[in-house]
């Protein structure tokens, strides 16, 4: 428990759990007092929540952590999911406000399949910049409701009610888990390709 | 052996960081020097498993680091201060260290001797309680030593450890490298030849990704005797004279 103590602070999950209940209490807000355009508000309050749980993945140690033992990516996996749940329950919370149209399956699977966005980009770009691929998903998201598309990979356009948006949202989210867990999109030792910041060489 | 590099080569897009290099370590203190840009940081890298080769092959105490399942048992009994520490500042100087402690999994039952001790050895007793944001540069870089040498590693890979610590400390530190040499092997990437001289029974200096001399520091000291080679210091002449040497073939 020491240990996950010591992990969950050195990653500012107090923080986070704060900042995910934020996103609870400002669309609880949004669904009393803007009906006209709450589908998009909440969203994209979704997407914030996403974009918190990714960014908390960002470690302050880097590399003298990465060359420690095996509790590392557990940790890692761990803490994806237990904010994972802290969002969804957060935004839940914030939802008994008001009529969310999504309802609470739509919520759950946008929120877990926006995580899944979030922890993917973490593996890309960095965590610190998660959110760059959850604002570029929201993004075509809205597009795709504004504009009829029916490909469930945009999957808060589809009904809550549609399998395969649901089973796209999910896949989303494994990958992303198993991103965060690994810590990067390849395998380090498995593979010489530097997706990340270029390194500093030699010195 | 507890290092051995074969043919080891690391590529950064079309730049060469490491460009074959043989090395076999046993235990003992061993200098790595070299010009900014020579390789150090990477070589220093692939070791601690970080990073992998883009050819060649690489054996870490006994071990295989290609493979996941030795590459966990490497880094249990792996220390490595990397050139640029990254640290959570509201972590106590114990939590950090902690942290790394659990991290490598130093049993339950020796994890508080074994972050103390950590602690006093690089001189930070004082300071056990105090925030990572209230240290100054140096107590900052002992504390990276710490967390590297917790679990009493066999192979310890300390970057630049020297950088911010005054003389009075740096003397202190390469005692304690001797301490560890003795039973361990400890490998040390640094610009500062007197820590080499002190402190390392053999040293290698690298130029382009190549090991351009490996030798003791009498024998690198050899190499500036009357070549007219720039340096105050011995050692500093003898790496002038094989750093020039390299630079003309």
């Amino acid at each position: 428990m020491r240990l996950v103590r010591l992990f969950a602070a050195s990653r500012r999950m107090p923080a986070a759990v704060l900042t995910l209940a934020g996103c609870g209490v400002a669309l609880s807000l949004v669904l009393r007092w803007t009906a006209g355009v709450t589908p998009a508000l909440a969203l994209v309050l979704v997407g914030a929540a996403a974009a918190v749980v990714g960014a908390a993945m960002q470690s302050p140690f880097d590399e003298s952590e990465r060359a420690t033992g095996p509790r590392l990516p557990l940790l890692r996996l761990a803490g994806a999911l237990g904010l994972t749940a802290a969002a969804y329950a957060a935004l839940a919370a914030g939802a008994t406000a008001g009529h969310l149209t999504s309802g609470a399956g739509g919520l759950l699977r946008d929120t877990v399949g926006l995580v899944g966005v979030a922890l993917f980009a973490g593996g890309l770009a960095g965590a610190n910049r998660s959110w760059t691929g959850v604002l570029a998903y929201v993004f075509l998201a809205l597009a795709a409701a504004d504009n009829g598309w029916t490909t469930p990979w945009l999957w808060p356009a589809r009904p809550p009610s549609d399998t395969a948006a649901a089973l796209c949202a999910t896949a989303v989210f494994l990958v992303g888990a198993g991103v965060a867990t690994v810590g990067t999109v390849h395998p380090r030792w498995m593979k010489p390709v530097v997706l990340r910041a270029a390194p500093r060489l030699g010195g | 052996m507890n290092v051995e590099l074969s043919g080891l080569t690391r590529r950064f897009g079309r730049k060469t960081a490491v460009a074959g290099v043989d090395l076999s370590l046993g235990p003992g203190v061993f200098g790595l020097l070299g010009p900014n840009g020579a390789g150090k940081t990477s070589l220093l890298r692939v070791v601690a498993t970080v990073l992998p080769p883009t050819t060649g092959t690489v054996r870490l105490l006994g071990h295989d680091p290609a493979q996941a399942r030795e590459r966990r048992a490497v880094r249990r009994r792996l220390g490595y201060l990397p050139q640029s520490l990254g640290y959570y500042p509201n972590f106590t100087v114990v939590e950090f260290v902690e942290y790394f402690a659990l991290l490598k999994e130093v049993p339950p039952g020796r994890l508080a001797r074994a972050v103390a001790t950590a602690v006093e050895r690089v001189g930070l007793g004082g300071q056990a309680r105090a925030k990572l944001r209230t240290l100054s540069g140096g107590m900052l870089r002992r504390a990276g030593i710490a967390q590297a040498i917790v679990n009493d590693p066999d192979l310890l890979l300390l970057d630049e450890p020297t950088a911010g610590l005054d003389p009075e400390q740096r003397v202190e530190f390469r005692s304690l490298l001797r301490e560890f040499g003795a039973h361990a092997t400890v490998v040390v990437s640094t610009h500062l030849v007197e820590d080499v001289g002190a402190a390392c029974a053999e040293v290698a200096l690298m130029h382009e990704g190549r090991v351009a001399f490996r030798g003791t520091p009498a024998e690198l000291i050899g190499h500036g005797e009357g070549s007219g080679a720039a340096g105050d210091a011995p050692l500093e002449r003898g790496y002038s004279a094989v750093l020039g040497a390299a630079r003309a073939r």
